[in-house]
């Protein structure tokens, strides 16, 4: 069971080598839609991690995080890849 | 008997605080919420509650269902999600639901569902499904099926029993092949094949019916589209795209295209006259046809990183355009200008990039009175007195419990927000009140708003650890009521009284 503090220091997008915190700050920054928005994250065209990075946007527009539901995104993503590499 | 199972339940319920002390019978219970109750197991007896027709055990931790949920003959929605279990329960093939939720388990086999043909509503997503040969029986009815981010390969079986289906969602899997088979979904409205691996579809799919369709993040590098008649939504972003080519009659009320980061270099010639939305974000346009102008109802044109040096002229007839994007083409000066005739709502080259949001200081000060005579020149119930704003900004900023956010452009205040920390007697904790958000009219439509009521909002419930924060807009202020409808604010019953001297 992670605290807050240690949900938000998780890495939320690998190609951008973001963390939970760095991208609700790109997000408080902008005023892009998500498609765009997302892209000052991850600096990539890539949707490894649209699924956290989606609820993130949408907690940032509705002015209320829940940072277990993005942990619980961070880890079902590293599941699968996981499981993706070992062929499940 | 089943006196003593009623009040061995109802005590289990009580405790629980799902149910209110008047419940004498069981037959009064008709919607259940055991959600996030870190719950096991269930009462065995839970099957006497003859009369539910909702039953939620999201948030437990529960791996199997008690045999008596076959006797919940009225029970019609069914919603296990995020729970433990690897195997759908068998007492579920004999229950009579409408609705099943059963995402972000560990499910790796369903069987069970191909036993009942009351099924509506189906979502599986988030599970551990590889292989499903025949999910439902062929009598189902299944009008909303989500299996996103599961492990299937092939849906060839699947698909040839929905012909009754209209949401199909896929996303997420490893499928490699859009199968003949779906031809048999002839009721299909919206279907989600975004991020598999697909590079082949087969024909029949282009004869469906479907009025949304996402391909997003496949693995698909020559397409040709033709038939999809009732087609509105198009979603064809990120995939290797080496061929793309249009027949005559493709979705003739097309209303949205998007293939960002496809690599194309061709601006599709749409016949569609119901055009709304173009985005052609990270591919290779070098030019974009005359024939634009036929789309009068586009209202949003994103053509960001792309090679285009010259925009048509007849851009600027585009009366309905509100949203251009541009940034990251080398385009010439003409087309700067024609940029500039059309003066579109949102444009991101004549936008401001580098607005700052920060704490005031007093040095804002002054530039803060001149924003809120902006403000109170719109709102009925204030007068513009810049010594009385000035003063009052000034107390603001150095009272204990205030917060005062400026939009900057370079040294310039173009926007500003506060908040000032009371104490609620009805959350019993700090509420923030927000008042004052106004942005100077010339940095309208870039965002600012936005970014000054985001980031006040954060500090309120994040950093400050308010219960809640609330805000008064002026009700003849439509565009203020929107933008706060918009992020999250609700309208509440309370009017605002004032007295002066």
């Amino acid at each position: 069971m992670r605290s807050d503090e240690e949900i938000l220091d998780l890495e939320i997008c690998e190609c951008g080598e973001k963390s939970v915190t760095d991208a609700i700050e790109i997000f408080q920054n902008t005023s892009l839609p998500f498609k765009k928005a997302k892209k000052l994250v991850t600096e990539c065209n890539k949707s490894c991690c649209r699924a956290a990075l989606l609820k993130l946007y949408d907690m940032n527009q509705f002015g209320s995080y829940d940072y277990k539901e993005i942990e619980e995104l961070i880890e079902k993503r590293l599941e699968r890849l996981k499981n993706l590499s070992e062929g499940v | 008997m089943m006196a003593s199972k009623w009040d061995k339940l109802r005590c289990w319920l009580l405790d629980l605080n799902v149910i209110d002390k008047e419940i004498s019978d069981p037959s009064e219970i008709k919607r259940l919420d055991l959600s996030s109750n870190s719950l096991v197991s269930l009462p065995s007896d839970i099957g006497i509650l003859s009369e539910l027709i909702v039953l939620n055990l999201a948030n437990n931790k529960l791996q199997s269902l008690p045999e008596s949920l076959k006797d919940l003959k009225k029970l019609n929605n069914l919603d296990i999600r995020r729970n433990d279990f690897s195997v759908l329960p068998k007492v579920i093939a004999h229950m009579n639901i409408k609705s099943l939720i059963a995402s972000s388990n560990r499910l790796t086999d369903v069987e069970p569902l191909s036993q009942i043909k009351s099924l509506r509503v189906v979502d599986l997503s988030s599970n551990k499904l590889k292989d499903i040969k025949a999910l439902f029986c062929d009598e189902n009815e299944v009008r909303s099926l989500n299996l996103a981010s599961n492990y299937l390969q092939d849906i060839s079986s699947l698909v040839s029993v929905l012909s009754y289906v209209e949401r199909l969602n896929v996303s997420e899997n490893i499928l490699s092949s859009v199968p003949a088979t779906v031809k048999r979904m002839q009721n299909i409205v919206d279907i989600d094949f975004s991020l598999n691996e697909i590079n082949t579809i087969d024909e029949a799919f282009f004869d469906l019916p479907a009025e949304s369709v996402n391909l997003c993040s496949n693995r698909i590098t020559n397409i040709t589209l033709h038939g999809l008649e009732d087609l509105e939504v198009l979603i064809l972003d990120e995939n290797p795209i080496q061929k793309i080519a249009l027949k005559n009659g493709f979705a003739p009320f097309l209303k949205e295209f998007s293939c960002d980061g496809c690599e194309i270099d061709t601006f599709l010639p749409f016949t569609s006259k119901e055009i709304e939305s173009l985005s052609y974000p990270s591919n290779s346009l070098t030019e974009i046809p005359e024939f634009i102008e036929n789309y009068t109802k586009l209202i949003k044109l994103d053509l960001e990183d792309n090679k285009i040096v010259k925009l048509p002229n007849a851009l600027a007839n585009l009366t309905q355009l509100q949203t251009v994007y541009l940034k990251g083409n080398p385009l010439d000066d003409e087309s700067k200008h024609i940029i500039e005739i059309l003066h579109p709502d949102i444009c991101d080259i004549t936008m401001k990039t580098n607005i700052t949001i920060e704490q005031a200081t007093i040095e804002d000060v002054p530039q803060m009175a001149d924003l809120l005579a902006l403000l109170f020149a719109i709102e009925k119930d204030f007068e513009v007195d810049y010594e009385k704003q000035l003063q009052g900004v000034t107390k603001l900023l150095r009272h204990t419990g205030s917060t005062l956010l400026v939009a900057k452009d370079n040294k310039k205040v173009v926007g500003m927000v506060t908040m000032q920390e009371l104490i609620s007697s009805a959350a019993g904790d700090m509420v923030g009140q927000i008042e004052d958000l106004i942005v100077l009219p010339e940095y309208r439509k870039m965002g600012i708003g936005s970014r000054l009521i985001n980031k006040i909002r954060y500090i309120a419930l994040q950093e400050n650890k308010y219960e809640r924060v609330q805000l008064a807009a002026d009700i003849d202020n439509d565009y203020a009521l929107a933008f706060y409808t918009r992020r999250g604010f609700r309208k509440t019953n309370l009017a605002i009284f004032h007295q002066s001297h």
